[in-house]
């Protein structure tokens, strides 16, 4: 692959070429925000299955993976990719969750009204998403690598409502599941643009 | 795989049959092997039964109340332990008729009510208290809408009210199994004011009184615009004690003289305020919050006392108590049937020091006569 000076098909191509500190530091501080909000969506799912009662919560529990309108978890194939192209990834699934998050939150309100935390925690989580995409697409566009053509749309909040309250708390477990994977997967995927991180 | 019925709302101690039917999926499922959990605990073979190739039942009874907000789990799995479905019960009672409303106006600005929520407590159903208002002779209905601000069940009006006009108010419940009204409460936000305590409790010695402490505060400035007489009531006690003592009749005047004190000793003390027939009302207020404790000691006394330690007043003197009840009862009667406005305690007071400091006067020359 030949080097072009003024922008970068793949930083990983070529480990030699020095990034723009603003745009380093901006690496950085966007891979600390991930860092950070892996663990509040760790903490997230916790708090989450707690609320729904037993099963939920128990070592061994495995529901039926509901799947998720306009979002799924990362492909196995996810880690071979270029990591721009992961970082776009990254980018759509976090964009496409906030959505999602306050179809949870509303839910949560009817079943779980006296759980004021949960509540705002899902609500945080919809705001830190929406943060974490923004900064990955402006790391994206920093490296000249932006989304080509206009972004599709992200689901509609019914997309995500289901029937009955047994099924409405699995499929918020699995948007949670959802939202800590994407944002764990993120934090790696910027951890090989990380100067001095792994490569 | 459906579980039938889908979310049901029961009373506690009733029963409940539920189907679950495998739905061909995976091709060739049948109920042969499904078993029931409720909460994560597997339920007894016994309590289930397999009505058709694709069904199996399940008959609980005596249901207890749900354990948690959401709805109990009632889950259907097969053979494998998978899940193939759910629904949640929510067990219950219905509300009770919330009583005990109770409201006050913190300046005449607001009004924030509290309520119980029912002779037995737990409906174990998530339960909605809605406190209603509006006023007596004309208007709509109106919701309250900041709850929960001194306690659970609690919500305040923060403006918008009228004054010298009464307002209905009651609390109504509600819960997936009914709901309940209160007894409606009536009162005009003139009788149930309340203000914050008195600011700026200063508690000072009365210069060389051993058994003294002078008591000083400020009138609640927010009423300072408004015509009333406010109420004072102090309460003091002694530093490592729990007990308190309170004055009561000290009417509109913003000092008091508490008297009978131990010598040498901390005492603790705070005052409240009542603002008393505000605007002409002919009510009692609602009592303020008590002051922040303020503390002050009684100077020791000089004369040696039994141990060295704070001395108790010598038998004569006339600062125990049941002397000062009667000369405070003598007084009061002098004033309503003679014309000794200027007679009181104070007067009093000034009396005992000048007695003390002659008394110490006649002691030193004593002394140095028998040098």
């Amino acid at each position: 692959m030949s080097r072009r000076e003024g922008s970068l098909e793949d930083p990983q191509a070529d480990s030699s070429v020095s990034l723009l500190p603003h745009l380093e530091a901006k690496i950085r501080q966007t891979h600390s925000l991930a860092h950070l909000l892996t663990t509040y969506a760790e903490q997230l799912l916790q708090e989450y299955v707690q609320h729904q009662g037993d099963p939920f919560g128990l070592p061994g529990f495995s529901p039926p993976r509901l799947p998720v309108a306009g979002l799924s978890a990362p492909a196995p194939s996810h880690s071979g990719l270029p990591v721009t192209e992961r970082l776009r990834l990254d980018a759509a699934a976090l964009a496409a969750l906030p959505p999602l998050l306050d179809v949870v939150r509303r839910r949560q309100a009817e079943l779980n009204p006296r759980a004021p935390r949960l509540l705002r925690h899902l609500e945080d989580a919809a705001r830190q998403a929406r943060a974490l995409g923004a900064a990955v697409e402006t790391v994206l566009a920093a490296l000249g690598a932006a989304a080509r053509g206009p972004r599709p749309e992200p689901p509609a909040a019914d997309a995500a409502t289901v029937a009955g309250v047994f099924p409405a708390k699995v499929l918020g477990l699995s948007v949670c599941g959802l939202y800590r994977e994407w944002v764990s997967r993120t934090e790696g995927d910027l951890s090989q643009l990380v100067p001095g991180g792994p490569a | 795989a459906v579980i039938s019925p889908q979310d049901p709302t029961l009373l506690i101690g009733s029963s409940l049959k539920a189907t679950c039917s495998v739905l061909g999926d995976p091709p060739g499922a049948t109920a042969e092997g499904l078993y029931w959990t409720l909460n994560g605990r597997r339920l007894a073979p016994e309590l289930s039964r397999v009505l058709n190739a694709s069904t199996l039942a399940l008959a609980l009874v005596n249901l207890n109340g749900s354990r948690q907000q959401s709805g109990d789990n009632l889950v259907c799995h097969a053979r494998d332990g998978s899940i193939l479905a759910g629904s949640c019960l929510y067990v219950g009672l219905p509300p009770e008729k919330p009583f005990n409303i109770s409201c006050w106006s913190k300046n005449m600005k607001d009004l924030t009510c509290r309520w119980s929520p029912g002779a037995h407590g737990e409906t174990f159903l998530h339960t909605n208290y809605s406190l209603k208002y509006k006023l007596r002779w004309y208007g709509q209905d109106n919701t309250c809408e900041e709850y929960h601000t001194v306690g659970p069940h609690s919500c305040h009006i923060p403006k918008d009210l009228a004054l010298f006009t009464p307002y209905e108010i009651w609390v109504e419940a509600t819960n997936r199994l009914g709901s309940a009204r209160s007894d409606v409460l009536t009162l005009d936000i003139l009788d149930v004011v309340t203000t914050d305590p008195p600011p700026d409790v200063h508690v000072s010695r009365v210069g060389g009184l051993e058994d003294q402490l002078s008591v000083r505060w400020v009138s609640p400035p927010a009423l300072k615009d408004f015509l009333f007489q406010a109420k004072y009531q102090i309460r003091y006690r002694v530093e490592d004690s729990v007990d308190w003592k309170v004055v009561d009749d000290v009417s509109n005047q913003t000092s008091c003289r508490l008297a009978g004190l131990k010598p040498g000793t901390v005492y603790f003390v705070q005052v409240r305020c009542n603002p008393f027939g505000i605007y002409g009302s002919k009510k009692a207020g609602i009592w303020s919050e008590w002051s922040h404790p303020t503390a002050a000691s009684t100077p020791r006394s000089e004369r040696p006392g039994p141990g060295g330690g704070a001395c108790e007043p010598r038998g004569g003197e006339p600062s125990s108590g049941p002397v000062r009840r009667e000369l405070k009862q003598f007084l009061g009667w002098l004033k309503k049937h003679a014309y000794c406005s200027n007679l009181s305690f104070r007067l009093y007071d000034q009396w005992r020091a000048w007695m003390q400091k002659s008394h110490k006067t006649r002691n030193q020359v004593g002394r140095r006569d028998l040098r």
